[in-house]
């Protein structure tokens, strides 16, 4: 079986281009039991679903693109527990915000979120907040499980928030102001209905991911492959299964004279989703002095992507680095990730 | 968000949020209660208009309990200028009225009336030794409306009947209350801009829920006295009356008032989150560690144990992933006393769930650090803790309006001059 089938409907509300899904099966059989012992750490789920395109909208600074699926399960993440959320009987969709800078198509996210509301006729329907949220998938989104009132068609509002990440090169002067986007959604049961849904029955539990999709109208969130990071790579580490890369950049736009970077950039495995949420410490030596030792800050860079850096007061060109997760990933996770990424290893570079 | 579209519930609403002469008498209908009369001189009452403790009931734990019932009216000055005599003689008259057919108490009705920036703009300059600025966004992640009304009265009482005849009496349309005739009334004087209502107290949000933003399995515990489930207003997690007292100049006896209307989006924190994450959200993840909270917290007596939760918020945030609600503002204190006096109010004006963030304070400053505390932006920084996610309860809330007012002592509460001396 192909597992590249999933197929966004590019922007035509409501007509969702399904490619080749044969059966059609009703809700209740969406969410199959989860795998028995499941491992601690990514695996392929028990399935997936495609995803149709509700529309995409400016909002100062970003762009919003709303997708929609069947209701998923998924979990919330507080501390190192995750918290399973069943589907309800009222949920009618998955529905999921993608922001993304339309100069670099880089998928951003925003610690301080977006609000949605769902309006019909002027009337509030559902509004509330979505969870950041990973998916193999969809990599890097907020999604939640929303409630619609039958066909029809629907205003969907999203506030995005500023963001407090530190920004650094060219989006220094970007992304601080929050902004507000709406899009006509023409809502039809049938469909969603037709959106693809498929079981891996003899792969689901297995090490391994689906692969992120591909979509004509929205990026994905995926950080750069570790060999591509800018400066100095100085190591990729695994831990709790997720993939850490740290780079050395001892010169850059935002850097002054005597000073250097560290970037940690922290990703899934197999596709290289970022995991944003992170309480990380480092630590650098560097000509055998300790020239840093404190929290790493969450920070966006195009080159670089969304990581966890500190500049350092240093030319050192050849540093010792610690790293400490202090807290994993706070988002949530959709099946196949729920496992992973919830622990708190240390690494040295 | 602004421009959002209206609730699309019809639902029963309680005769308060309803208001008027038909609602009261619907009321009253199903039973008058035996409302204990006022004071038959009203300058026995205290100087201060916020000194409403000692007049409240108390609960098991011996917590002041606010009253039940809630109504605020946004008023609007009906003169031209600066106010004549005869007016505020006719705002006196009716509030002593209020006073006289009324105690002083819970059980009879209490009462603010307070003053905003706007009122004062009519007068050469701001009220004499109080700030009182103009409301704004507290926090990056908030845009709200900004209340611009001259005055707000704040109208409380354990019964519906009193807080709705109170209201009707000064609108004109009732001529007695509680066997007591109106002297005067606030026709001419002071005009209805907008009116919200609410309710605080075990039972009542229970009762109450079925609105917009709280799901329809009907959640909300039948004893919480707020529609989050649990109790606030722990004695030992409020500013004293003496502490929100401004203690100088001529408004020296008076407060300064802030008044938010938050909407709450309830249904991921009663059908996604486990008890134990409210419970971390709320209090502090060492809380839900040690099952330190029983059903609504009533088993916690006079504060919520904040000194339990790990001091260091921003350390314990960044290692945990969740920072509690109440650890977060306990950093707001000040000689380790909160620096506000919480008298806040669920609600479902609009068909909505909300809350009615009333707050006394001596300065507004006082209540824009306890919000920044609650904020917890610096817990966010360089840490798991979202910024809104896992941070206390901010995920749950949007704050839809903020206004700001000056609480006169009791003395200077009919449309005061900005420099009574």
């Amino acid at each position: 079986m192909d597992r590249r089938r999933f197929l966004a409907s590019a922007g035509l509300a409501g007509a969702s281009l399904v490619a080749g899904c044969g059966s059609f099966q009703s809700q209740s059989t969406r969410a199959p039991p989860l795998v028995e012992n499941r491992p601690d750490g990514t695996y392929r789920p028990t399935h997936v679903e495609g995803m149709g395109m509700a529309g995409m909208a400016e909002a100062g600074d970003y762009m919003v693109g709303f997708g929609y699926s069947f209701p998923h399960r998924f979990w919330t993440v507080t501390g190192t527990d995750a918290e399973r959320v069943d589907i309800r009987d009222a949920d009618s969709v998955h529905l999921m915000a993608t922001v993304w800078d339309p100069e670099t198509e880089m998928v951003l996210p925003i610690s301080a979120g977006v609000s949605i509301a769902i309006e019909r006729d002027g009337e509030t329907v559902d509004e509330k907040s979505p969870w950041p949220m990973i998916s193999q998938n969809m990599g890097f989104h907020y999604g939640d499980n929303y409630e619609l009132d039958g066909d029809g068609l629907y205003t969907l509002k999203a506030r995005v928030n500023a963001m407090d990440e530190r920004r650094l090169g060219p989006f220094a002067e970007k992304f601080s102001e929050a902004a507000e986007a709406s899009v006509e959604f023409d809502f039809a049961q049938s469909a969603l209905d037709q959106l693809s849904y498929e079981e891996f029955p003899e792969t689901q539990g297995e090490r391994g991911a689906v692969d992120l999709m591909s979509m004509e109208m929205m990026p994905t969130s995926q950080t750069p492959v570790a060999g591509e990071l800018p400066g100095t790579l100085l190591g990729t580490k695994k831990g709790s299964d997720g993939v850490y890369a740290a780079t050395w950049l001892s010169e850059a736009d935002f850097l002054a004279d005597g000073e250097s970077y560290l970037a940690v950039s922290a990703r899934t495995p197999y596709n290289r989703v970022p995991l944003p949420m992170m309480s990380l410490d480092g630590s650098v030596e560097a000509g055998g002095e300790t020239v840093f030792d404190d929290a790493l800050t969450a920070a966006l860079h195009p080159d670089l992507g969304y990581h966890y850096g500190a500049v350092v007061e240093t030319t050192g060109t050849d540093p010792s680095v610690g790293v400490d997760v202090v807290a994993p990933p706070q988002v949530s996770r959709h099946e196949g990730y729920e496992t992973a990424f919830v622990g708190t290893p240390s690494f040295s570079f | 968000m602004t421009d959002r579209g209206i609730s699309r519930r019809e639902f029963a609403k309680s005769a308060v949020a309803i208001g008027g002469t038909a609602a009261l008498a619907a009321c009253l209908d199903r039973g008058a209660p035996d409302v204990p009369e006022g004071a038959d001189d009203p300058a026995s009452l205290p100087a201060r208009q916020h000194a409403w403790n000692d007049a409240l009931a108390t609960d098991d734990a011996g917590n002041p309990r606010m009253a039940h019932h809630h109504v605020l009216l946004l008023l609007d000055y009906e003169g031209d200028g600066t106010p004549t005599d005869a007016d505020r003689g006719q705002v006196e008259d009716a509030l002593r009225s209020l006073e006289r057919a009324y105690e002083w108490s819970s059980d009879g009705l209490l009462f603010t009336l307070g003053y905003s920036p706007a009122y004062f703009d009519r007068f050469e300059a701001g009220p004499a030794g109080v700030e009182v600025p103009e409301p704004e966004a507290l926090a990056p992640f908030e845009d709200p409306a900004f209340d611009t009304p001259d005055a707000l009265l704040h109208l409380a009482s354990d019964h519906e009947s009193v807080v709705l005849a109170a209201e009707e009496a000064l609108k004109g349309t009732k001529e007695s209350v509680n066997d007591h005739e109106m002297a005067a009334t606030f026709e001419g004087v002071f005009g209805v801009a907008d009116r919200r209502t609410g309710f605080v107290g075990g039972g009542l949000p229970a009762e109450n829920q079925d609105v917009d933003g709280i799901p329809d399995s009907e959640p909300v515990p039948e004893d919480a006295p707020l529609f989050m489930g649990f109790k606030s207003g722990f004695e030992g997690n409020q500013a004293t009356e003496d502490r929100v007292t401004v203690d100088s100049g001529p408004f020296a006896g008076g407060a300064t008032q802030h008044l938010s209307f938050i909407r709450l989006h309830l249904q991921q924190w009663y059908e996604q989150d486990s008890r134990e994450q409210r419970v971390s959200k709320m209090f502090c993840p060492a809380h839900a560690d040690e099952g330190k909270v029983e059903g609504v917290g009533e088993n916690l007596g006079t504060d919520s144990a904040i000194d339990e939760c790990p001091e260091d918020v921003v350390e314990s945030g960044r290692r945990e992933g969740v920072v509690g609600h109440s650890q977060k503002l306990s950093r707001a204190r000040e000689d380790d006393s909160p620096t506000i006096l919480r008298r806040d109010f669920d609600s479902t004006d609009g068909g909505e769930a909300g809350l009615h963030f009333l707050s006394l304070q001596q300065s507004i400053a006082d209540f824009v650090a306890t919000k920044e505390a609650m904020n917890g932006t610096d817990v966010s920084e360089n840490s798991a803790v979202g910024q809104r996610t896992n941070n206390g309860i901010l995920q749950y809330m949007t704050v839809e309006r903020r206004g700001n007012y000056l609480l006169p002592p009791r003395s200077l509460r009919a449309l005061p001059p900005a420099d009574p001396a």
